[in-house]
């Protein structure tokens, strides 16, 4: 038997120079006793080239022919959705393009392909500061819907969401996907990583983006802000012990320090919306911080610690 | 040796063949090494593919032939441009590209903004699609100098384990971010060891010398540096609305979430400090299973922590 590389470099060959769309009959006979005969074992063969070509990224377009040949499959590869488009990179725009990768994606296989495509070579070292970029399964498919702006839908806390995503965006180490949510009516931030299910694109309908829909405006800077929406926050006062004080003032900014005492400790203004997310903070520094108000929150706090005790 | 599947080696031969093309000739030895593969692997698909045809529709379709270590290519004819990048591949290059515009030093008219602005709207992508947002400290510059100079400094450095600051020398090699968090992988003078740092516990520095240590060989890889095997485990039972525990924090194991969506982690704890805060964040989400000496550590933190209220 021929080498299965043989028949798929000839299918493809074929299928990128017809001018016509061509059915299984015609391609196996234009590809000479490469394909059984028997139509059920050919047909097999066929789809498994067509699996094939696809999972490297070519994909096989068909049509149903009409008129005297009724129900026959015509099939073709539409050359311009098979070339790499001339991006006009530049040798130090590719060499850039590696030392990106090697900073934040060292031994990608798959990165290293991307870049041999582009006339580069994988393999760079990464300098003196790298950083490291979740990887997960969801993000590709995710960002292509994006750049077509088809919608998707996935699973999410139990629920199918049908969603025009605007964008993706990686923050604090986790992703996200930002967009219309058609089951709320309402944007919606999605962490990608709490997406139940595979992503199914529908390319059947394109959205449009609104205007000046801004990814980073969706999310709020402040992680106490989180998970709620951003109207109606409350504001915490928050006593925090002298050794830590540093570091809370780097971390919310000197214009939160409501008060500062003689011995070092600061009392700290802060707005929230999501009282675990507050509860959590404020107890992630022990007996070096103390929640003071609200009222209502600090004895829901103390109930919590009692609980546990 | 076993035969590498049909795709990969299309998939290959593809990337390849245009490469071949423009170079016109070249040692078949370049072009192994350049594509990471076999010498005989490459010249056998080859040959292969120069042998494919299908008159009168595609008449010798590559024009490839190999003699004396060179490969030679005559008039391009098909398959003279790479396959477009994949979904894969094109996440790929510009998650990659766009976290690195947001380390320090990134030059927004430099030449991986460019290249990267070509990538994009090559696929037909506009600036806004995919975003990469990280925050550097401005020690993080100070440290990148360090390396870059091979400098010893010394910080001030609040570690989780003890309560005031303390000041140590280090010899840093590699700073990296890793799930929004910043670190440095350095020689702790003191120590004599090498440690990784997290530097939002930085409260100050200074360059105090030339550094004495040569960098390791091997650098921690980001996101797996945690995985040191001399770290204590602690076993926990974690429910549903503890979920971010293991999501944020690198984990040994995670089982298979049962009925009411609890499971059983397995994690590092750099120390008893941060098992408690741990553990009271997390509330009636959380059960220590192993060790049992960890047992009443929350019980405790949660009465060191009602004292201060009950003060207050």
């Amino acid at each position: 038997m021929a080498d299965r590389v043989e028949r798929l470099t000839n299918l493809l060959a074929l299928l990128l120079e017809t001018r016509r769309p061509l059915t299984l009959h015609e391609i196996a006979s234009e590809l000479g006793g490469q394909y059984p005969d028997a139509g059920q074992a050919r047909r097999a063969a066929f789809e498994r080239d067509k699996a094939s070509l696809r999972e490297i990224g070519i994909d096989i377009s068909s049509e149903t022919f009409g008129g005297d040949r009724a129900g026959e499959m015509g099939y073709w590869i539409d050359r311009s959705g098979f070339e790499l488009p001339h991006l006009d990179l530049t040798d130090d725009e590719v060499r850039a393009l590696q030392l990106a990768l090697a900073a934040t994606r060292p031994d990608s296989a798959i990165g290293e392909e991307a870049l041999w495509k582009l006339g580069g070579v994988g393999g760079g070292v990464g300098g003196p500061i790298r950083m490291h970029l979740p990887e997960l399964p969801a993000l590709p498919v995710l960002r292509s819907a994006v750049a077509t702006r088809h919608p998707v839908s996935f699973t999410y806390a139990g629920a199918t969401r049908h969603v025009d995503p605007w964008g993706i965006l990686l923050r604090d180490g986790f992703w996200y996907v930002i967009g219309f949510d058609h089951d709320r009516s309402d944007r919606r931030t999605f962490r990608v990583d709490r997406c139940e299910s595979e992503i199914s694109i529908d390319a059947s309908v394109e959205f449009e983006r609104p205007d000046g829909a801004s990814l980073e405006g969706a999310l709020p800077a402040n992680p106490l802000l989180l998970g709620d929406e951003v109207e109606g926050a409350q504001t915490a006062l928050i006593h925090i012990a002298s050794r830590r004080a540093w570091l809370v003032e780097r971390e919310v900014g000197a214009d939160r320090v409501q008060d500062r005492r003689q011995d070092g400790s600061i009392i700290i203004s802060i707005p929230f919306t999501n009282e675990e997310a507050l509860r959590s903070w404020v107890l992630g520094f022990l007996d070096d911080a103390e929640l003071l108000e609200p009222r209502e929150v600090r004895e829901r706090l103390i109930n919590w610690l009692e609980s546990v005790s | 040796m076993a035969q590498r599947p049909a795709t990969e080696r299309l998939r290959r031969l593809l990337i390849i063949l245009p490469w071949l093309m423009e170079q016109g000739e070249v040692p078949v030895e370049d072009a192994a090494r350049r594509f990471s593969i076999g010498v005989d692997d490459l010249i056998r698909d080859l040959e292969l593919v120069s042998m494919c045809g299908l008159p009168p529709y595609v008449d010798e379709m590559v024009d490839v032939f190999i003699d004396e270590g060179m490969i030679f290519v005559g008039v391009p004819r098909l398959f003279t441009r790479p396959l477009r990048l994949s979904e894969v591949e094109a996440f790929e290059l510009l998650a990659a590209g766009r976290a690195a515009m947001q380390l320090p030093g990134a030059d927004p008219d430099g030449a991986l903004a460019r290249g990267l602005r070509k990538v994009a709207v090559g696929l037909g992508e506009d600036d806004t699609g995919l975003l990469v947002v990280n925050p550097t400290p401005p020690v993080v510059q100070d440290l990148t100098d360090a390396v870059e100079n091979g400098r010893r400094v010394e910080v001030h450095y609040q570690s989780s384990t003890s309560a005031e600051p303390a000041l140590r020398q280090i010899e840093p090699f590699v700073v990296f971010s890793s799930q929004g968090n910043w670190y440095v992988h350095a020689h702790d003078v003191g120590s004599g060891g090498l440690r990784t740092f997290r530097i939002d516990r930085i409260e100050s520095l200074s360059v105090v010398g030339n550094a004495e240590n040569e960098p390791p060989s091997s650098m921690p890889e980001p996101g797996i540096w945690f995985a040191d095997a001399d770290i204590e485990r602690v076993t926990l039972r974690v429910g549903p609305r503890g979920k971010w525990v293991y999501e944020r924090y690198p984990v040994d194991e995670v089982s298979v979430a049962d009925a009411e969506g609890w499971v059983t982690v397995r994690l590092a704890v750099t120390s008893q400090q941060w098992l408690a805060r741990l553990l009271l964040r997390l509330g009636d989400s959380v059960e220590v299973v192993e060790p049992s000496t960890m047992k009443s550590v929350r019980v405790e933190a949660a009465a060191q922590v009602l004292r201060r209220y009950a003060d207050g």
